[in-house]
C-alpha cells in the first residue's frame, strides 16, 4: 500500500464516519424533510454527497512540505468510495442486528429509527443499499476530485455557485416571506421550503457568474478604483458612507423578524463592547458579565414598570410606584451598576487570571440567584419576574416596534463604539495594556493598578447595564430565566472570536454569534449542535479572531509562538507530531 | 497589464502551487506564460459577449418574473373580485390567501431544550385536528373553500426571548392567520400575545396556565387559550389533599419557574382557604440533584403532604430522595410537568399526579379514546408525550371553525378579516372538543370550567382512571 | 508618570498609609462572618433540626464533595499542565455515566446486578471510564491540539463549543429523556456505624472517591509519567529537551482526567440514579468551583474544595439562613457556595492550597 492510498483510505474512513455520526444523532432523518429543490433533492442527500465530496477533495490536495502531488482523481474515487462503503458496511451489519439478532438497537441508539435504515439503504436491500452508497460515495469523490484539474476561477466559480444554492434553499422560507413583504414576485424563485428548478439554477448562474466578474477585475475594490475620481484613500471614505447608509435602511429592506434580531445583535454589541473593555483592554477575564446585563434590566423595570408581578391571580401593589421615564431611569440604573461594578470588583483586586473567573462568575450567578428568589420576591418579583416595563419613550413613536427600536440601539451602540475607541488610545487605554501585559511592571512604571482596574470594572459595567436596560424595555419584561451564565459565555465567546480586544470584532463577533443562531431556526432542535461546532471550527481556523486587534496580533505572532502551527486545520497539523 | 501581474501574484500562483496537479519544477517553468496567455484569451471572448449575456440573464429574470406573478397574492390586477368591504371595516385589514395559496396557521411551542416535550405534544394535537377537520385521518390537511390549511411551526423556547423572536418572525409573515401557543406562560405574557395581538393575529394557547394571561389588567384582546387557569388546578389538588386525603398540613416547592412558583402559590391559597395550615413554601433550583438539605427543611415541620409542581429532571430526583427522608407517610403530589413515562419509572409507586381529566374529558371521550389515541401512537409512536395534545387540538378547531366563519371569497382570493377572525373565537360557545365544552369568556379564558384529576402512579405508569376528579370553574 | 497632579499623589500618599481596601476588605468579611454566626446561632437555638438531621446532612454533603472532588481532579490536572480550563470536562463525566447506562439495563436484564454486584459495579466503572477517557483524549485532540501558544481565551471558547456539541451529540445517540439507573439491590439501605445510620451509597462515593484520590497521587507524585506530567506543567520547552514526549504526556493527562470522571460519573449515579444529556453541566460547573477553592493546580487542594463545597451546599443554607427567617433558604445555596469562595479568596488569593501569583493572566 502505497503511503497516497493509505492516506486515501483514512480519509475515506473518516469520511464515512462523520456520515455515520450525522445519521445517529438523528440529523440524516430530520433534514430529510427539508428540501433544497421541492420534490427534487432534499437536505439529507445533499449533506450526504457533500461530506463524501468534501474529503474526496482534501483526499487529492497535496501534502505538507513539498510532498509530491497525487494522482488526484483517483485518490478522491478511493476516498469517496471507502467513504461509501463504510457507511453501506455499518448499515448492513446494523440490519443484520436488527431482523437478524432482533436487538432492539433503537432502546439506546434512538436516532437508529427504520426510515433511517431506508434513507441509508435508498429504500432497497441492504446489500444493494451498501453498494448504491459505495457507488455515490465514489461518483461524488470523483467529481470533488476532479475539481483540481480545473483552472482556480472555475473552481471557485462552482464552489461558490453552489454554496449559494445551498444556502439560498436553506434560508429559502425567510427570504420568501422578505421577498412577500417587499410585493416582489418569487413563485419562480421559492416553492414551499425549497428552490425551484429555475430558481437553483438562476442562483447558481448569478452568483458564479458574479464571481467570474470579480475575478476578471480583480475584486470589488479594484472594480471600484477603477471608476474616475476614486483613489484609496476617497473610496474608504466612499465605503464607510454607503456602509452607514446601508445599516440606515435596512430594517426597511428585511422585515421585522430580521430586524427584531439586528436589535438583539446590536444588544450584544453593546454587551461586547463592555465586556472587550474588562477582557480585552484591561486583561480581567470576568465570566459573570451577565450580572451587569441583569442589573440594567431589572433597574429599569423596577423605575418604570407599570404593574408589578401576579401571584395567584390577584394583581399586588408596584414594587416602586412606576412610571419613570425611561431617559431618566437609564442614569440612575448606569449609576447603580458602576456601584456594583466597583463593589464586585473591589474585594477580588487582588486575584488573577482564572481565580478571578470564577469568582465572577459566582456573582453573575449570585445576582441571578437573587432575582429569582423567594427571599426578594417582593422587589424583583421572583420567578414571574416583572412586566409591563413601559416601552423607551421617543418622539411618540412605537418604539416596541423591532425597526424603530433598531435606531435606538444602534445610536447607543455606535456612542459606546466611539467611546470604546476613544478609550483605547487615550491615557486609559495605555494604562490598561500595560496592565494587562504586566501588573508588577505597570505598578513600577507608576500605574495605579487599583484604580484602573476599578475603572475597567466600572467601564464595563455602565455600557453592559446600558445593553440591559433595552433589553427590558424591548421585551417589556424582565425576568430571571433571562440572565443565565450562558448570557455570560455568549458575550465571552463574542469577544474572543472577533479578536481580543478588537473592537470591529465584537461587531462581527456579534453578528455571526447572535445572528446566526437565530438563522439556525431552520435547523430546528440541532441549533445549538451546530452552533457548538461552527464555535470550534472558527477558534481553530482563526485562533486570533476573525478581525484582530492589531497589537495583539503581534504579540501572537512573535517567532516563538509559531502560530502558524495552529492556523492551520486539524487535517495539517498531523505532520506537527 | 498591471492589474493582470498583481492579480495573478496575489491569487494564483499561490493557489496554484497547492492544488496544479503538475509537478513542481514543471509548473514553475511553464506556469506564469501558460496561465497569462490563457487568461488572456478567456477575458477576450467574454468581453464580447459580456453585454449579450447581461442582457439575457435580465431578460430571463424578468420573464420568469412575469410568468409567475399573476398568481401571487400579493400583485393585484388578474384577481377581479377586489377585497369585500369588511376588510375596510376592520381595524386591522384582511388576510388575503390568493386562489391556489394556502392558508397558513402558525404555531408558537417550545421545540428546543429540556421542556421540548410538552411543546412537541402540542404541535402533534395540531397535526392530527388539520388532518382529522374533514373528518378523517388521511395525512392530508383540510381545506377550506378550496385552499389547503398548512401549519408553520416555530420554537417558544419557553422564556421571553424566545417567544418574542418567534413571535416577530410569524408577524412578519402577513399570510399568518392565526397562531397556535405559546407553551410556556413566560413566552406569551407582555411578549408574543402583545406582538402579535399589535398586528391583529389572534393567539390562542393550548397550555398555558398563569392567571396574568387572562387577568383583566393584563391581557391582551386577542389572546385566549384553552388550557385550564393554574387557579383552577391549584384549587382541585387543595380539595384533593384537604378532602380526599384528609390531610390538614402541607409544604410546597416549586423550582423557580414560573408555572411551578404559580401553582404552589395557588394551592397554598386554596389549601389556607379550606382551612388548612401550609407549614412551608420551599424552592429548588433547576439543575440541581441533592434535595437533602431541603427536605430537612421540611421534614422539621412534619406535614402530612408534599406539592412539588415542578419538571421532570429534578422531580423524580426529589421523590426518590424524598420517599427515603420523609418515609411513607407523607403523601407527595405532583402536576402535569411531570407526565411522563421517565418520571413514572424513575419516581415509582404511590405518588400523585394532578392534570386535566384525560380519562373522561368532559367532551367527546368516544372520539379520545377510540380515534385519537391509537392514531397518535400509529404516527407519532409513542403514548403522548405530555398533557396537552388534547387542548391544543381544541385550539386548532376553534381556529379553524372561526375561519370558515369569516372567510369571504372574492373573485377567487379569500378574504380573512383579522378582528373579525377575533371576534369569532371570542364568540365560541358551547364548542364540543376533546378536552370539554368550550365557551370562551371575555378575558380569553376558553376553558372557565375544567375538570381536574389526581391520578396514582401504579406499576410504574399512570393509573388509567383518576384517584379524585373534581369540577372547577373560575369564580 | 511625572505629571500626576499634587492631588493624585496625595491620594497615593494616603493608600500607602492607610490600607483602604484591607480596612474594607476586614470590614465585610466581618459583616458577613457576623450575618453568618448570628444566622447559625439563631437556627441552632430554635432547634428545628434535630442532631442527627445535622449528621445526615454533613454526609450527604460529604458524599456529594467527593464527586465534585473526583471531577475537579481532572480540571486540576489539565489546568497544572496546559493553563486552560477544560470547561467541557462535566460533558466527558455525562458522556461515561450515559454510556453506562446502557449496559447497566443490559446487566439489570441478565440479573446481574443482582447476583454479582461487585462484578457489575466493575464493569459499569470500567465501561465508563473508558468511554470519558474516549471523549477526553477526542477532545484534546480536535479542540485543544491545534491550538496550543494560541491565547488562553481562545481554547476557553472551543471548550464552550465542544461542551455544547457534546451535549447534544449524546442527546441525538441517546435520546432526550431523562433515565432512570436500574437499582443495585446491594447498594441500598444503610449499614450502622457505631449505632448511627448510614445510606450504603454515600459511604461507598466516599471510601470510592477516598481510593480514586490516593491512585491518582501514587501516579502523579510516584510513576516515570507522573513525574513528566509535572515536568510538561513547570515548563514544555523544557521538559521537551529533556526529553520527555510532550505530547504523549498531554494526551495522558486527558486521558486520566477523563478517566477519573468516567469514574465519578458512576460514584453519582449510585447517589442520583438518573442520566441525562445535560447531566454534566452543573457537575462541571461546582467542581470548577471546587477546584479553585482548594487551589487550582494542586491535586490535594482539589479534594479539600471538592470537599468543602459539598458540605456547604448541604449543611449551609440551612444552617446559615434558615434561623435568620430566609424563605426557601435551600433556592440560595449559589450564594452561600460561591460566597463562601470569595470570602475565602479574598483572604487566601490562591485557594487553600494554592500558589497565590500563578503564572497565569487572561
Amino acid at each position: 500500500m502505497t503511503p497516497e492510498l493509505r492516506r486515501s483510505v483514512r480519509q475515506g474512513l473518516i469520511g464515512g464516519a462523520v456520515v455515520l455520526y450525522l445519521a445517529s444523532v438523528g440529523m440524516l432523518v430530520a433534514f430529510d424533510a427539508r428540501a433544497i429543490i421541492t420534490n427534487v433533492v432534499n437536505f439529507a442527500t445533499v449533506l450526504i454527497v457533500i461530506t463524501f465530496a468534501a474529503f474526496g477533495y482534501l483526499a487529492g490536495r497535496p501534502g505538507k512540505g513539498g510532498e509530491p502531488a497525487q494522482p488526484f482523481l483517483l485518490a478522491g474515487a478511493v476516498t469517496g468510495a471507502v467513504a461509501g462503503a463504510t457507511v453501506g458496511v455499518v448499515a448492513v451489519l446494523v440490519d443484520f442486528l436488527i431482523t437478524g439478532l432482533e436487538w432492539d438497537v433503537r432502546s439506546m441508539w434512538t436516532s437508529v429509527s427504520p426510515t433511517l435504515m431506508e434513507l441509508l439503504s435508498f429504500g432497497q436491500s441492504p446489500i444493494v443499499g451498501a453498494l448504491l452508497m459505495t457507488l455515490l460515495g465514489f461518483t461524488a469523490g470523483l467529481a470533488a476530485g476532479s475539481l483540481h484539474l480545473a483552472t482556480t476561477i472555475t473552481r471557485k466559480v462552482i464552489l461558490l455557485g453552489l454554496m449559494a444554492f445551498v444556502f439560498g434553499a436553506l434560508g429559502a422560507p425567510l427570504f420568501k416571506v422578505m421577498l412577500d413583504g417587499m410585493h416582489i414576485p418569487n413563485r419562480w424563485l421559492f416553492d414551499r421550503d425549497g428552490l425551484t428548478i429555475t430558481g437553483a439554477i438562476v442562483l447558481f448562474a448569478a452568483f458564479g457568474l458574479a464571481r467570474l466578474g470579480s475575478f476578471r477585475v480583480g475584486g470589488p475594490r479594484q472594480a471600484l478604483l477603477k471608476v474616475p475620481g476614486t483613489s484609496e484613500k476617497n473610496l474608504r471614505w466612499v465605503i464607510s458612507v454607503l456602509a452607514l447608509l446601508g445599516i440606515a435602511v435596512l430594517p426597511w429592506i428585511v422585515n421585522d423578524f430580521v430586524s427584531d434580531v439586528l436589535g438583539f445583535v446590536g444588544l450584544y454589541i453593546l454587551l461586547g463592547l463592555g465586556l472587550n473593555i474588562v477582557v480585552g483592554f484591561a486583561g480581567l477575564l470576568d465570566l459573570g458579565y451577565v450580572a451587569f446585563y441583569a442589573v440594567g434590566a431589572y433597574s429599569v423595570a423596577i423605575l418604570t414598570a407599570r404593574s408589578s408581578y401576579l401571584v395567584g391571580g390577584s394583581v399586588t401593589a408596584p414594587a416602586v410606584a412606576g412610571y419613570t421615564n425611561f431617559w431618566v431611569a437609564v442614569p440612575i440604573t448606569i449609576l447603580i451598576a458602576v456601584v456594583i461594578g466597583v463593589a464586585i470588583g473591589a474585594p477580588v483586586l487582588r486575584l488573577r487570571g482564572d481565580y478571578l473567573a470564577i469568582v465572577t462568575l459566582g456573582f453573575g450567578e449570585i445576582i441571578r440567584t437573587l432575582v429569582l428568589s423567594d427571599w426578594l420576591k417582593a422587589k424583583f418579583g421572583g420567578p414571574q419576574g416583572l412586566t409591563e416595563v413601559a416601552a423607551v419613550p421617543f418622539f411618540g413613536l412605537n418604539t416596541r416596534d423591532p425597526q424603530i427600536l433598531y435606531y435606538l440601539i444602534y445610536a447607543f451602540a455606535g456612542l459606546a463604539l466611539f467611546i470604546s475607541y476613544r478609550l483605547k488610545t487615550s491615557r486609559v487605554g495605555r494604562a490598561w495594556a500595560a496592565m494587562r501585559e504586566d501588573e508588577d511592571i505597570a505598578e513600577g512604571m507608576g500605574v495605579s493598578v487599583i484604580k484602573y482596574k476599578l475603572l475597567a470594572f466600572a467601564t464595563g459595567a455602565a455600557v453592559g447595564s446600558l445593553g440591559g436596560a433595552f433589553f427590558a424595555a424591548k421585551l417589556s419584561v424582565a425576568n430571571p430565566g433571562s440572565f443565565t451564565l450562558l448570557v455570560s459565555i455568549n458575550v465571552l465567546a463574542v469577544v474572543v472570536l472577533g479578536g481580543i480586544g478588537s473592537i470591529p470584532g465584537v461587531v462581527v463577533g456579534s453578528l455571526v454569534l447572535v445572528g446566526l443562531p437565530e438563522l439556525l431556526r431552520e435547523f430546528g432542535e440541532f441549533r445549538l449542535h451546530i452552533y457548538g461546532a461552527i464555535l470550534i471550527a472558527i477558534m481553530i481556523l482563526k485562533p486570533e479572531g476573525l478581525i484582530p486587534d492589531k497589537r495583539r496580533a503581534l504579540e501572537l505572532h512573535q517567532p516563538d509562538h509559531q502560530p502558524e502551527k495552529s492556523v492551520l486545520s486539524a487535517e495539517a497539523t498531523e505532520g506537527i507530531q | 497589464m498591471v492589474r493582470l501581474e498583481t492579480w495573478l501574484g496575489t491569487h494564483n500562483v499561490s493557489r496554484a502551487s497547492l492544488h496544479s496537479p503538475i509537478p513542481a519544477r514543471l509548473r514553475q517553468q511553464l506556469w506564469p506564460q501558460e496561465r497569462k496567455l490563457e487568461r488572456n484569451r478567456l477575458l477576450m471572448k467574454l468581453k464580447n459577449y459580456r453585454g449579450l449575456m447581461a442582457l439575457l440573464v435580465v431578460l430571463a429574470l424578468v420573464a420568469a418574473a412575469c410568468g409567475s406573478s399573476d398568481s401571487d397574492g400579493d400583485s393585484d390586477g388578474s384577481t377581479n373580485g377586489g377585497p369585500p368591504a369588511v376588510c375596510a371595516s376592520d381595524a386591522f385589514g384582511c388576510v388575503e390567501v390568493a386562489s391556489g395559496d394556502p392558508i397558513k396557521i402558525g404555531s408558537l411551542l417550545v421545540t428546543t431544550g429540556p421542556n421540548s416535550s410538552l411543546g412537541l405534544d402540542s404541535q402533534y394535537g395540531i397535526e392530527m385536528a388539520l388532518d382529522y377537520a374533514d373528518g378523517t385521518f388521511d395525512d392530508t390537511n383540510i381545506t377550506i373553500q378550496g385552499h389547503d390549511v398548512v401549519l408553520v411551526p416555530e420554537d417558544d423556547g419557553c422564556s421571553a426571548e424566545g417567544g418574542t423572536a418567534g413571535a416577530n418572525k410569524l408577524a412578519a409573515d402577513t399570510q399568518i392567520v392565526a397562531v397556535i401557543g405559546t407553551s410556556c406562560s413566560s413566552a406569551a405574557l407582555g411578549t408574543a400575545d402583545k406582538i402579535l395581538g399589535d398586528k391583529g393575529v389572534t393567539l390562542i394557547s393550548p397550555s398555558n396556565t398563569s392567571p396574568a394571561l387572562t387577568a383583566e389588567a393584563t391581557r391582551n384582546p386577542f389572546y385566549f387559550r384553552t388550557a385550564h387557569n393554574d387557579t383552577l388546578q391549584g384549587a382541585a389538588v387543595a380539595e384533593f389533599a384537604y378532602n380526599f386525603e384528609g390531610v390538614k398540613t402541607a409544604a410546597t416547592i416549586h423550582d423557580g419557574s414560573p408555572y411551578a412558583e404559580g401553582l404552589a402559590n395557588a394551592f397554598a391559597a386554596s389549601f389556607e382557604a379550606l382551612g388548612g395550615t401550609i407549614t412551608s413554601q420551599d424552592a429548588i433550583q433547576v439543575g440541581d440533584t441533592d434535595f437533602s438539605g431541603v427536605l430537612a427543611s421540611i421534614q422539621a415541620e412534619s406535614p402530612e403532604l408534599l406539592y412539588f409542581p415542578i419538571f421532570v429532571g429534578e422531580g423524580s430526583l426529589l421523590v426518590q430522595q424524598a420517599k427515603t427522608t420523609l418515609g411513607d407517610s407523607v403523601v407527595l403530589t405532583g402536576s402535569d410537568g411531570l407526565w411522563s413515562d421517565d418520571f413514572y419509572a424513575a419516581a415509582g409507586d404511590g405518588v400523585f399526579l394532578s392534570g386535566p381529566d384525560v380519562s373522561a374529558f368532559a367532551g367527546d371521550a368516544a372520539l379520545y379514546k377510540d380515534i385519537f389515541l391509537p392514531r397518535y401512537a400509529e404516527k407519532y409512536g409513542s403514548e403522548p408525550l405530555s398533557a396537552f395534545h388534547a387542548h391544543a387540538w381544541d385550539a386548532a378547531n376553534i381556529v379553524l371553525g372561526a375561519i370558515e366563519k369569516v372567510a369571504v371569497d372574492s373573485g377567487g382570493t379569500l378574504y380573512i378579516p383579522r378582528s373579525g377572525l377575533r371576534d369569532a373565537i371570542a364568540a365560541t360557545s358551547g364548542y364540543t372538543g376533546i378536552t370539554g365544552t368550550l365557551s370562551c369568556n371575555g378575558n380569553g379564558d376558553c376553558q372557565p370550567s375544567a375538570t381536574i384529576a389526581v391520578f396514582e402512579i401504579v406499576g410504574g405508569k399512570q393509573a388509567a382512571d383518576p384517584v379524585f376528579s373534581v369540577v372547577k370553574s373560575l369564580e | 508618570m511625572t505629571t500626576q497632579s499634587a492631588a493624585g499623589s496625595r491620594y497615593r500618599l494616603f493608600l500607602e498609609r492607610f490600607p483602604v481596601r484591607r480596612f474594607v476588605l476586614v470590614l465585610l468579611a466581618l459583616v458577613i462572618a457576623y450575618g453568618g454566626a448570628a444566622g447559625s446561632i439563631a437556627t441552632l437555638r430554635a432547634g428545628r433540626f434535630s442532631g442527627e438531621v445535622w449528621a445526615n446532612l454533613f454526609i450527604s454533603g460529604v458524599a456529594r464533595g467527593s464527586v465534585y472532588a473526583i471531577i475537579a481532579l481532572g480540571y486540576t490536572l489539565v489546568y497544572g499542565i496546559l493553563f486552560i480550563i477544560n470547561f467541557a470536562h462535566g460533558e466527558v463525566f455525562m458522556a461515561g455515566a450515559f454510556t453506562a447506562y446502557f449496559v447497566a439495563v443490559g446487566l439489570a436484564s441478565k440479573g446481574m446486578l443482582e447476583s454479582n454486584p461487585i462484578i457489575s459495579i466493575g464493569i459499569l466503572f470500567v465501561v465508563s471510564s473508558l468511554v470519558s477517557m474516549g471523549v477526553a483524549i477526542l477532545l484534546e485532540r480536535i479542540a485543544y491540539r491545534p491550538l496550543r501558544g494560541a491565547p488562553r481565551l481562545v481554547p476557553l471558547i472551543t471548550a464552550i463549543g465542544a461542551s455544547l456539541f457534546l451535549q447534544y451529540t449524546f442527546r441525538g445517540f441517546y435520546g432526550a429523556n431523562a433515565r432512570a439507573y436500574p437499582t443495585i439491590p446491594a447498594i441500598q439501605g444503610t449499614w450502622e456505624i457505631g449505632s448511627f445510620p448510614v445510606q450504603k451509597v454515600h459511604l461507598i462515593s466516599i471510601l470510592g472517591a477516598v481510593a480514586l484520590w490516593l491512585v491518582l497521587f501514587w501516579i502523579v507524585e510516584r510513576t516515570r509519567v507522573g513525574r513528566e506530567m509535572r515536568a510538561v506543567g513547570e515548563d514544555r520547552e523544557i521538559a521537551a529537551l529533556m526529553g520527555v514526549d510532550v505530547d504523549r504526556t498531554i494526551v495522558f493527562t486527558f486521558g486520566i482526567g477523563g478517566a477519573l470522571a468516567g469514574a465519578a460519573g458512576i460514584l453519582y449515579v449510585f447517589l442520583f440514579n438518573q442520566v441525562i444529556f445535560t447531566m454534566g453541566f452543573f457537575p462541571g460547573l461546582k467542581a470548577f468551583t471546587a477546584a479553585v477553592l482548594g487551589g487550582i493546580g494542586s491535586i490535594t487542594g482539589a479534594a479539600l474544595g471538592g470537599l468543602i463545597l459539598g458540605i456547604l451546599e448541604t449543611v449551609g443554607p440551612n444552617l446559615f439562613l434558615d434561623g435568620a427567617g430566609v424563605p426557601s433558604p435551600n433556592q440560595l445555596i449559589p450564594i452561600v457556595a460561591f460566597g463562601i469562595l470569595v470570602l475565602v479568596l479574598i483572604f487566601l488569593p490562591g485557594g487553600f492550597l494554592g500558589a497565590p501569583d500563578d503564572k497565569s493572566r487572561a
